[in-house]
């Protein structure tokens, strides 16, 4: 029934928010089946999307299914509910939504997490209902206190007004009324030529909390009589803790108690610096277990020989191999890419209070249900018995999907009922501990005519996928897991033979996940510095060569033009005033549905040292919602793709991580970042993600201007290795 | 017990002397604005101001901080309001994630007080702590935005 109000857990949040502002909250229990086609099945499930509450003051608290992380989804998300309802932003406070099936919007109201770019577009419509529905309800409850039509009834940012007779109220003078009405269906959206909020750069509604320390990240979380708590886990992946002598440290200062966690030991102490200090002079030894021969040289190995192997055929179109064959000039080449980490500014960490019959977790995530999951199978709890409290992510980058640091805090809590404990990992425990961008190869053959077209192209992917290993219902063919080889497919290069074949190489005593960009990542190093290669191969420029081969792909076209344009592109290298190498480099890449070009301008010195001066950026994601955002996100791609191709790799030995903090594994410098210059084309395509469609032509724009300027191919990351 | 001064206000905090001051400064006094990024004094986002230098309050011990005068991000606004550093940051909204944001304001505001029309060159010199999403462009624009509203103010 879509008439009662939500009595979930949400409608509890709200009644809290609402006791703690000292004023009643109403919320607008909408109905709001994502697909039109599902209404019915949604009225029978009682399937309300809740996200809109008003206090008698007027102020509206949004219930946010996504969770900050950086990429603005607490401004874009509500921005788009705001819209239709008719508010202004300030007037607007985001909470986190509770967890539970009410927020499951995604992918046909199945699931709800915060990654994969999905958040704007996958709710795009279902925000848009939700502030017009309210807004209707508002609108339904002012027209029956007056006696008027609804029709002749209007809203102005924050009020309904009645034109004919000059009345106006309030939307908090509103709201208990309107939140006791039954939420009409259908409501109409508005005309996309009267937005004042979508398309338009709305400031973020967390500048403010960010800039004077107010904002609360998962790290910050105070609970009165918390504990902490300091972690070691096996330095070998698999491994066990074997034997640990808690006698030795229990009787430092502030330690409380030293407890086993399912991969290592936790020292518990009243502050985290006590805890952090007893655990280092804990007699600790580890069972390593069957992966302490492991290392990244060994799998790389395998991973060359399997680029030799047929594998799976993941795209098929003509014969590559027979016009390969027969082609007058051939080329061939073989790509690798290296661990890396996520290395998110805030370390993993998470506070959890267990009580018999209830569970609270502070976490850090990317996906609520995903934490709620482990807290009930930890504690036996029903998920109506648990609430998660998701503060702001200092960041996330695909790292905090995995629950390991949840896990742990959750295990601790249940063992100390009635103690809020919170782990905190130090940087060392995280960058050995991460779920890493998997470490993957590929190899490419080319063909051209005499004439030097491009007729065939060979693409051999090899590694293994994070989907398989975190999400494998994702996966549809566990031979075709797209995690492994995206973006070695559906080129929007017209050439006639093409073929990709993908070989699953386990990387099983490894952990891995999902990277900013996941697949795409390397693939699109390893794919635009091979097309690079190619329009060399061919005596073309790389930017002509591309272009030529967009025939049939205007948008693909426009964002290479526009890219192009904006850089002034210049095929060849020169020498600037001061004397100093310059070159371009290009590359385009669809991700997550939009399309991104980057041109990166690169300079080189007598002494080698290269520095990537400007970056040009065109984005077609269909339609920006918020332009501003839109730039920064593809700024900050640009940002974390170049961390990567500069200096950032995972090596192991003897199974263990060898990287361990910032000096070891080193990330962009401030004095590093170039100047990055975006330029956002709306095609009116499907709208396509942002958060991660940034990163993946950085590496290769910049190698194919190191290229020019050294006549060197660089063909495996990153560039730390090399001397130009 | 350890007194420590922390934006004008004195914390009688239970700490050794070798405990490092960020953990004294969150743990103990509650300042949470000072972040926890390295512990080897490597990405700045525990910045704070020690007598009015610029410190990686990871790598300084609560010994070293006795009798001075410990300002945090917290401590950064007066009754005028916001820093200039922060009323930039607003204004340009500058944070991503904003993990690192409290260290960048803090090394902006030790930057403006030491040269108030600071260069291009000597903003890039000088700002050096580290950020994962990206937002190194915003600081630098920020930094010299912030210089303007100093000015304006002063």
């Amino acid at each position: 029934m879509s008439t009662i109000l939500n009595l979930s857990l949400s409608r509890r949040q709200f009644l809290g928010l609402s006791a703690a502002a000292g004023a009643s909250v109403f919320l607008l229990g909408v109905a709001l089946p994502t697909g039109c086609a599902k209404i019915e099945q949604a009225e029978q499930d009682q399937d309300l999307n809740a996200f809109i509450g008003i206090d008698a003051d007027g102020h509206v608290i949004f219930q946010n299914p996504f969770i900050e992380m950086g990429q603005g989804t607490y401004t874009s998300i509500p921005a788009i509910m705001a819209e239709e309802l008719d508010v202004e932003m300030p007037s607007i406070t985001v909470v986190q939504a509770p967890h539970g099936p009410d927020y499951k919007i995604m992918f046909d109201n199945t699931i709800r997490f915060t990654g994969g770019s999905l958040s704007v577009r996958s709710s795009y419509m279902t925000m848009r209902k939700a502030g017009a529905t309210a807004r209707a309800m508002l609108i339904q409850a002012a027209a029956e206190q007056w006696g008027v039509k609804p029709g002749d009834c209007t809203t102005e940012p924050g009020s309904v007004v009645h034109a004919a007779t000059g009345k106006k109220l309030g939307y908090g003078q509103l709201a208990e009324k309107a939140a006791k009405l039954a939420p009409p269906k259908d409501v109409p959206l508005k005309d996309s030529a009267s937005f004042r909020l979508i398309g338009q750069p709305v400031k973020r509604t967390d500048s403010l909390a960010k800039s004077t320390g107010a904002a609360e990240f998962g790290i910050d979380v105070k609970v009165d009589g918390m504990l902490h708590a300091a972690v070691m886990q096996s330095p070998v992946f698999g491994g066990k803790v074997a034997s640990y002598d808690k006698d030795a440290v229990l009787k430092l200062p502030g330690v409380v108690a030293v407890e086993e966690i399912p991969n290592g030991v936790a020292v518990i102490a009243d502050h985290f610096w006590h805890a952090k200090k007893a655990l280092e002079k804990l007699p600790l030894t580890f069972d390593e277990g069957t992966n302490a021969g492991f290392s990244t040289q060994d799998y790389k190995v395998r991973l060359q020989a399997a680029l030799s192997e047929p594998g799976h055929v993941a795209e098929e179109v003509g014969d590559a191999a027979k016009a390969i064959a027969s082609a007058a000039k051939t080329i061939e080449a073989e790509y690798h890419a290296p661990f890396i980490a996520h290395v998110t500014m805030e370390p993993m960490n998470c506070t959890a209070l267990v009580t018999k019959d209830h569970c609270t977790v502070w976490a850090p995530n990317q996906g609520v249900d995903f934490v709620v999951g482990v807290a009930a199978e930890i504690t036996g709890l029903k998920p109506e018995a648990i609430e998660v409290v998701t503060p702001f992510l200092g960041g996330g980058f695909g790292r905090r999907f995995v629950m390991d640091y949840a896990i742990q805090a959750i295990t601790l809590a249940k063992k100390h009922p009635g103690k809020p404990i919170k782990v905190i990992w130090t940087r060392e425990e995280d960058i050995q501990h991460d779920h890493y961008r998997p470490m993957s190869a590929a190899k490419f053959s080319a063909g051209f005519d005499k004439a030097g077209n491009p007729v065939a192209l060979q693409i051999t992917s090899v590694g293994e996928g994070p989907m398989t290993r975190l999400m494998p219902g994702f996966v549809k063919n566990p031979d075709l897991d797209t995690s492994v080889f995206e973006g070695t497919v559906e080129l929007p290069y017209a050439i006639q033979n093409k073929r990709t074949n993908v070989v699953n190489v386990p990387v099983k005593p490894v952990q891995i996940g999902f990277w900013r960009s996941v697949g795409h990542s390397q693939n699109c190093f390893f794919k635009e510095s091979f097309i690079d290669e190619m329009a060399h191969a061919a005596g073309a420029d790389p930017f002509e060569f591309r272009l030529k081969l967009l025939g049939e792909q205007p948008r693909f076209k426009k964002v290479l033009e526009t890219a192009a344009n904006l850089a002034g592109w210049k095929g060849k290298p020169w020498t600037d005033p001061q004397g100093l190498k310059r070159a371009m480099g290009v590359a385009l890449h669809e991700s997550f549905n939009s399309i991104v070009a980057e041109v990166a301008e690169v300079s080189l010195n007598q002494d080698g040292e290269f520095k990537v001066e400007r970056v040009w950026c065109a984005v077609d994601c269909g339609f920006a919602v918020n332009p501003a955002i839109v730039k920064r996100q593809i700024e900050g791609g640009v940002c974390y793709g170049l961390s990567a191709a500069m200096g950032e790799q995972i090596t192991l030995e003897k199974g263990r991580v060898v990287q361990g903090n910032f000096d070891t594994y080193p990330i962009l410098r401030p004095d590093q970042m170039p100047v990055v210059e975006v330029e956002i084309i709306n095609s009116g395509a499907p709208l396509g993600g942002i958060g991660e469609p940034g990163t993946p032509p950085i590496a290769p724009a910049v190698c194919n201007a190191l290229f020019l300027l050294s006549g060197q191919r660089v063909r495996s990351l990153p560039l730390s290795q090399y001397s130009f | 017990m350890t007194t420590l001064l922390i934006n004008g206000k004195e914390h009688q905090v239970d700490a050794e002397d070798d405990m490092p001051l960020l953990w004294a400064i969150r743990d103990l006094a509650g300042y949470t604005g000072t972040k926890f990024g390295c512990g080897i004094g490597f990405c700045g986002a525990c910045s704070i101001l020690l007598d009015g230098v610029l410190t990686r309050s990871c790598s300084t011990p609560v010994g070293a901080a006795k009798d001075k005068a410990i300002t945090t991000i917290e401590g950064l606004a007066t009754e005028k309001g916001l820093h200039p550093a922060q009323q930039a940051w607003v204004e340009q909204d500058v944070p991503q994630c904003g993990y690192c944001q409290s260290g960048q304001i803090i090394a902006a505001a030790a930057l403006l007080k030491e040269n108030p029309h600071p260069s291009d060159e000597e903003i890039r010199a000088k700002m050096v702590n580290l950020c994962r999403c990206g937002t190194y462009q915003q600081i630098f624009s920020a930094v010299k935005r912030a210089a303007e509203i100093q000015g304006e103010q002063s």
